[in-house]
């Protein structure tokens, strides 16, 4: 009979498929019988040179599908794997008189429990110790390694947990979706199924433990679920979820309205990444990656390069570029930032880029209005991140003014982009006729906005069920941010955590947003659902949304 | 010779930067440590030792480097801790 197991959902994105169980410790041999202490080190030394062979294999293919940050766990096994005390210690074990197999055991056994006795990061370092551990045991045995890249097609990986290793050898083509006993959406498992469009669920459990190898489920990423003995239907439903085609042209509703499906883009990389899913174009482009990892800011034909390569990736769509939003919780060395209690609330974005940081933003100003004379940059957009005066607005105009003047007075060629609000703060929605008669569009960055709008940290995890934008009172700031933009000519997009979420898309067209940006791998599934809603359905749900009082009310209203 | 520094990667000296690090110092032939402001050093060439250390950013640590290319180990290991990981 069917039942269900909840989870995280770490991809929205289902399938169905058959279950087949990932147990690699049960494999690995507790001891082998040891031969002369020559020949131990000798196979000791040869496990080495093997086990970093595939470490570079598999740091390589995840430097390539997920990126530099994440192939950065490699580096560290191949670090461990290298550490003398650990040699040292497996060779006296050896010497000993011990098996290769044993001393590795023992020499790996006080520094992982050790760190296991810690929090946090340190307890991630025990279980890169085990994996470096098992692996050198697993060749020292000549035990088969497990071919995650070679799964049957259709296959639904359970195990208690995947560390980077397992899960950069997942072969999108074969794995139909993965469930961890363990883990967080921002656990390696759930970044890499990200990044691999595996459908995924994290932390389920150990209700999953007692799932038969070879059942039927379905593993549905955007609710979170594990599907034991699915029925038909919802098998149906999952296999359906993974064959939408990426969509490259515009969608609009069933009765005619246009919406603009756009990728947030935080590196180059996903820039890219947002081309191959049909992105329309960037709804948030955050230059901070152009500012970190480097001694001294980039100049301003950097920046320009930067932003003029990202126009012609879009020929024919915009592109929206938030000025600078540093501060707090991004900090970068060569800028004076003082230490702050609450990052969140302190001294950033715009609020730099018009005090501490003006000449970066005039130098970020200059660049970008080069880049709107460049060819295709008629698309391009830029956005000003926390405003909440006014005042704040009128001087960021100002120093575009001055700027203009310069570039003229250079002979430099420029062009006046579109300018924009990212509406965060309560601050600028109650003030919003009068940004809107300043500028050319709104941006709704629903994951601050929120946060200030509830006065709730998002970093909490104790009051998280207050940080939830489906509060009536969310939806009425972001309602108020649509019809004041609109009765001033001003197109309104939203480029927070909330646009990307496809069971809110429905009311999200309701509430008359005319651009809803979000992680490049959602938009496919965002466009098939923009294509099959009605936007006067969608009208009805959000007037009821906006009418109800709580949380729940609107969760019944989302379920209907 | 010996030098003091504040780390900055945002997750201390873990994983990738404590690889980096330790990556570093193992193309010096100088003997190197690595001390956190109150407690005695370890051997900078060890992923172990290192991670063990559990530096976090902005913490004070002290280098020091005993050999022929002692000042530009030093150097080099100072540029590592304080260079952001990318945080973006």
């Amino acid at each position: 009979m069917s039942r269900t197991v909840t989870g995280t959902g770490a991809t929205p994105l289902s399938d169905v498929g058959i279950v087949r169980w990932y147990r690699p410790d049960e494999c690995l041999p507790e001891t082998t019988d040891a031969e002369t202490p020559a020949t131990e080190r000798a196979n000791f030394e040869q496990a080495k040179k093997t086990a970093r062979d595939e470490l570079e294999v598999e740091r390589e293919r995840t430097r390539e599908l997920v990126g530099e940050q994440e192939a950065g766990v490699f580096d560290a096994h191949l670090q461990f794997l290298a550490d003398p005390q650990i040699e040292a210690s497996v060779e006296d074990g050896i010497d000993d008189g011990l098996a290769a197999t044993t001393a590795v055991r023992e020499a790996f056994a006080d520094p992982i429990s050790q760190f296991e006795s810690m929090d946090g990061m340190m307890a991630e370092r025990a279980d890169d110790l085990r994996d470096v551990r098992n692996r050198l045991v697993r060749i020292l045995a000549g035990s088969e390694r497990i071919d995650l890249a070679a799964l049957p097609a259709g296959t639904i990986l359970l195990a208690e947990r995947l560390t980077p290793s397992d899960t950069a050898q997942l072969d999108p083509a074969r794995v139909a979706g993965f469930a961890t006993v363990e883990g967080g959406r921002t656990s390696h498992a759930a970044i890499f199924a990200r990044s691999l469009g595996i459908p995924a669920v994290v932390g389920a459990g150990a209700s999953i433990e007692d799932i038969q190898e070879g059942t039927e489920v379905v593993i549905d990423g955007t609710a979170g679920e594990v599907i034991v003995e699915p029925d038909e239907a919802v098998k149906a439903d999952a296999a359906g979820s993974r064959d939408i085609e990426v969509q490259a042209d515009a969608v609009e509703t069933t009765d005619g309205v246009s919406i603009e499906v756009a990728a947030n883009v935080g590196t180059p990389a996903e820039i890219e990444s947002a081309v191959e899913h049909g992105a329309d174009g960037i709804g948030l482009f955050r230059t901070e990656f152009l500012f970190l990892n480097r001694e001294s800011p980039p100049s301003e034909d950097e920046q320009y390069e930067a932003i003029a390569e990202t126009l012609s990736a879009f020929p024919d769509g915009r592109v929206v570029v938030r000025t600078l939003d540093i501060g707090g919780d991004k900090p970068i060395p060569y800028l004076d930032q003082p230490a702050e209690e609450n990052p969140f609330l302190g001294e950033r974005g715009i609020r730099r880029s018009l005090d501490a940081d003006a000449d970066l933003f005039r130098t970020q100003l200059r660049a970008l209005m080069r880049a709107a004379a460049s060819d295709h940059g008629d698309g391009l957009s830029v956005m000003f991140p926390l405003v909440s005066t006014v005042d704040e607005l009128d001087r960021a105009l100002e120093a575009v003014d001055e700027v203009a003047t310069d570039l003229e007075d250079a002979g430099v060629e420029w062009a006046r982009p579109e300018f924009g609000v990212m509406i965060e703060t309560p601050s600028a929605v109650f003030m919003a006729e009068e940004l809107a008669t300043r500028v050319d569009f709104f941006s709704i960055g629903t994951n601050d906005l929120t946060q200030y709008v509830m006065a709730t940290s998002r970093e909490n995890d104790r009051i998280s069920y207050l940080h939830d934008p489906r509060h009536p009172a969310v939806l009425r700031a972001i309602r108020r941010i649509v019809q004041v933009g609109h009765d001033h000519d001003c197109w309104v997009g939203m480029c927070g955590e909330m646009a990307g979420d496809p069971t809110l898309l429905k009311l999200l067209v309701g509430l008359g947003l005319d651009e809803l940006s979000m992680s490049a791998i959602t938009i496919p599934d965002v466009k098939a659902g923009v294509a099959a809603t009605s936007h006067a359905d969608a009208a009805s749900l959000a007037s009821d949304a906006l009418a109800a009082t709580t949380i729940s009310d609107i969760t019944q209203l989302l379920n209907q | 010779m010996e030098r003091t520094v504040t780390v900055v990667p945002e997750d201390g000296l873990h994983a990738r930067p404590a690889a980096n690090f330790v990556e570093a110092a193992g193309e010096y032939e100088s003997e190197i440590t690595i001390a956190p402001a109150d407690g005695d050093g370890v051997n900078a060439q060890s992923m172990l030792a290192v991670t063990s250390l559990g530096v976090a950013a902005g913490d004070d640590v002290v280098l020091t480097a005993e050999g022929a290319d002692a000042e530009a180990a030093l150097d080099a290991l100072e540029a590592i801790l304080t260079t952001p990981e990318d945080s973006a």
